[in-house]
């Protein structure tokens, strides 16, 4: 593990959103994390936390507040070329939460997938491009027959995976998957993240994995962020944060999975968080602090020096 | 126990240009005072087809009751007519929609969306009607019910729209309560609370529940029976310990397996069920799950399985019971679930038709 390579850095982004009236939105409020090459990094916390603005600040879909996003190094919020920008588009590439919004209804499934093969040029030919197509199509668990349908005739649930075959066409190298599975059933769900897995060991792909879903976070994830209110409140290995949570939002949200076990949910106990529980002090500098090695949590000098004793 | 409401081998199709999508072919089930029944299925296994039915929200054409009965309180609600079913719907049976965010009015106060509900169906008078929304946004776990109660939906969040959205449904107190994937579109923490309230307001109230989803965990959750329904038909039901503990069919142990645990540490690939569910405008011969299922016969292809008892209560529909199957052994992360049940029969008992 020690030749981790950085695909993406992320210091100190922040995205601030104007809502008028001199009211400002802190949708992420200085995050700064890595993203190692060949990784999949979860990203989870409740709707509003700022997790999907994170994806789309660090593919350049919002211009940065502040910060910085570097992928292999280049800016990706920087000015550059025509060529530059194309180039770092396709290596980048975005599956979204929403299959409703996300595909053009006037466009055949098969002109969708292949939007980005044609920009790119990365078919010689009509055959090759449509061989192209069923062989995305039958990735994703569609067959070829829906190539010359309208994204209209699919259930949410085909349409994500459509969206999926239309950004692994490109043949990126790091995918931001925001939610990529919410919308899809639990047999099929596992087909998809059994494909993502099998893809990232094919090509060698990086995951951003956005989802409220924490056991299939749990599952994909080689590390886990947990967003709360623009902020990073903790990270560390998978396992790890689900055998050791520190910071009491963690405890609280694995607190609420529901677990496929009668058993285990009739005897739940549920911990709920509230903000007002640190008791911090007017001053206190919140820093994220590593516990354990690899396990950063978000908290105050006194804390850190808490959690340091109960957990080392 | 006394059962509220009976479905008898009911059968909905609808038509399309590509021909007739036989959304439900013959499903049975009952539901007791005061249960809580899950149905978990892939979408386009006619589940939220069935709880519609049963709401006779179907449009009809395209769709269409072909067969069957529902058996609600003593009567058939399947002859019931357009203008009876007003007075069975909202105020007899509720029903929470999966998506908060359309399923209220947008320019209607949101008292207002659960008074109208108490004004038609239980004559209150305007004032007690807006009493009884504060009171009930405040059973839904609202705060400020008082301010709340003249505000729109927009000025809700989602998890406190579905509540809304529960106020509306227990407004008139159902005995039957519908929802469908009522906290699909919601956070866990929101989830949990949600969950949390059915459980208790069903406590207190009585009503029975129809829990449609396709999350396994909340079934455990919430679910004291569940019926497992692929492609319009029920492959299994049981106890939710039957269930989880001791499921019969290849499919429910797909379902299972394609769960990720939280604490197991293994990197194995999740065992996906392969392929995806058919076409019902052309529903296959023998089986439906036949081409995705592992354990396939030969038979499976050809004849379609029967129900098979395995207990009072567990039914399942699959040739692997028949006495003279192979013995087989279900997928690894299936059988560190499975317990023995004491109320098993020797033997599975086949059911027949007229049961």
């Amino acid at each position: 593990m020690a030749e981790k390579q950085k695909l993406i850095e992320i210091k100190n982004l922040k995205q601030y959103f104007n809502v008028g009236k001199g009211n400002v939105i802190k949708a992420v409020d200085g995050l700064t994390f890595d993203i190692y090459k060949g990784e999949t990094l979860g990203l989870v916390g409740e709707s509003g936390c700022g997790k999907s603005t994170t994806g789309r600040t660090i593919i350049g879909l919002y211009k940065a507040t502040e910060g910085e996003v570097l992928f292999n190094g280049v800016n990706v919020h920087a000015k550059k070329s025509a060529k530059e920008l194309k180039t770092l588009k396709r290596k980048m590439q975005m599956i979204f939460q929403d299959p409703y919004a996300s595909l053009n209804p006037r466009m055949t499934v098969a002109d969708i997938i292949a939007e980005g093969i044609d920009i790119h040029g990365l078919a010689k030919t009509r055959e090759e491009r449509m061989q192209r197509v069923y062989e995305l199509l039958e990735t994703v668990g569609l067959n070829r027959e829906h190539a010359n349908r309208y994204p209209h005739e699919f259930s949410g649930g085909q349409r994500q995976r459509i969206g999926i075959a239309r950004a692994l066409a490109v043949e990126p190298e790091f995918i931001i998957a925001d939610e990529p599975i919410s919308a899809l059933d639990v047999s099929i769900q596992a087909q998809v993240v059994n494909l993502m897995k099998k893809l990232q060991r094919e090509k060698g792909l990086t995951y951003l994995f956005i989802a409220h879903d924490l056991s299939m976070v749990k599952y994909i994830s080689d590390r886990i962020g947990v967003m709360y209110f623009g902020k990073m409140v903790e990270l560390a290995d998978a396992d790890e944060l689900y055998r050791n949570p520190i910071h009491p939002y963690t405890k609280a949200l694995l607190s609420a999975i529901p677990l496929p076990d009668p058993e285990t949910e009739r005897t739940r106990q549920r911990i709920v968080y509230d903000r007002s529980q640190h008791n911090y002090k007017e001053g206190e500098e919140l820093q994220f602090r590593e516990i354990t090695p690899g396990h950063f949590v978000l908290c105050s000098e006194a804390e850190y020096e808490k959690y340091k004793t109960m957990y080392t | 126990m006394e059962k509220l409401l009976e479905v008898k081998n009911l059968e909905v199709s609808f038509q399309t240009y590509g021909g007739e999508v036989q959304a439900v072919r013959g499903v049975s089930f009952h539901l007791n005072k005061g249960e809580t029944l899950a149905i978990v299925g892939e979408s386009g296994s006619g589940k939220s087809v069935t709880s519609q039915t049963i709401m006779r929200l179907i449009p009809t054409p395209p769709g269409k009751i072909k067969s069957g009965q529902i058996i609600f309180n003593g009567e058939d609600l399947v002859k019931k007519t357009d203008k009876e079913m007003e007075q069975i719907r909202g105020k007899e049976i509720g029903m929470i929609f999966q998506d908060p965010m359309t399923s209220l009015n947008p320019t209607m106060k949101v008292g207002h969306q659960i008074m109208e509900v108490l004004i038609k169906h239980q004559k209150m008078s305007k004032s007690a009607a807006k009493e009884r929304a504060i009171e009930l946004l405040r059973l839904v776990g609202i705060p400020m019910p008082e301010k709340r109660v003249n505000q729109y939906p927009h000025e809700f969040s989602g998890g406190m729209r579905q509540r809304a959205m529960i106020a509306v449904a227990l407004a008139s107190n159902p005995k039957l309560l519908i929802a469908d994937e009522p906290t699909t579109a919601l956070d866990v923490t929101i989830q949990a609370q949600i969950l949390e309230l059915m459980k208790d307001l069903q406590k207190k109230t009585g009503t029975s529940i129809i829990f449609i989803t396709h999350d396994l965990g909340v079934v455990a959750n919430v679910a004291d029976r569940v019926a497992v329904m692929y492609a319009g038909k029920i492959v299994e039901m049981g106890t939710v310990d039957e269930i989880f503990y001791d499921p019969r069919h290849p499919y429910t142990w797909g379902l299972l397996a394609s769960m990720p645990s939280l604490d197991s540490d293994d990197q194995t690939e999740l065992a996906a069920i392969p392929g995806s569910p058919p076409d019902l405008t052309n529903p296959p011969k023998g089986d439906a799950f036949a081409p995705r299922n592992p354990y396939a016969m030969k038979i499976d292809f050809e004849m379609e399985p029967p129900m098979f008892k395995v207990s009072d209560t567990h039914y399942a529909a699959t040739w692997l019971l028949h006495p003279d199957a192979p013995k087989v052994e279900p997928p690894e992360a299936v059988k560190k679930r499975l317990r023995k049940l004491s109320s098993n029969y020797e033997k599975p008992v086949v059911v027949k038709e007229s049961e």
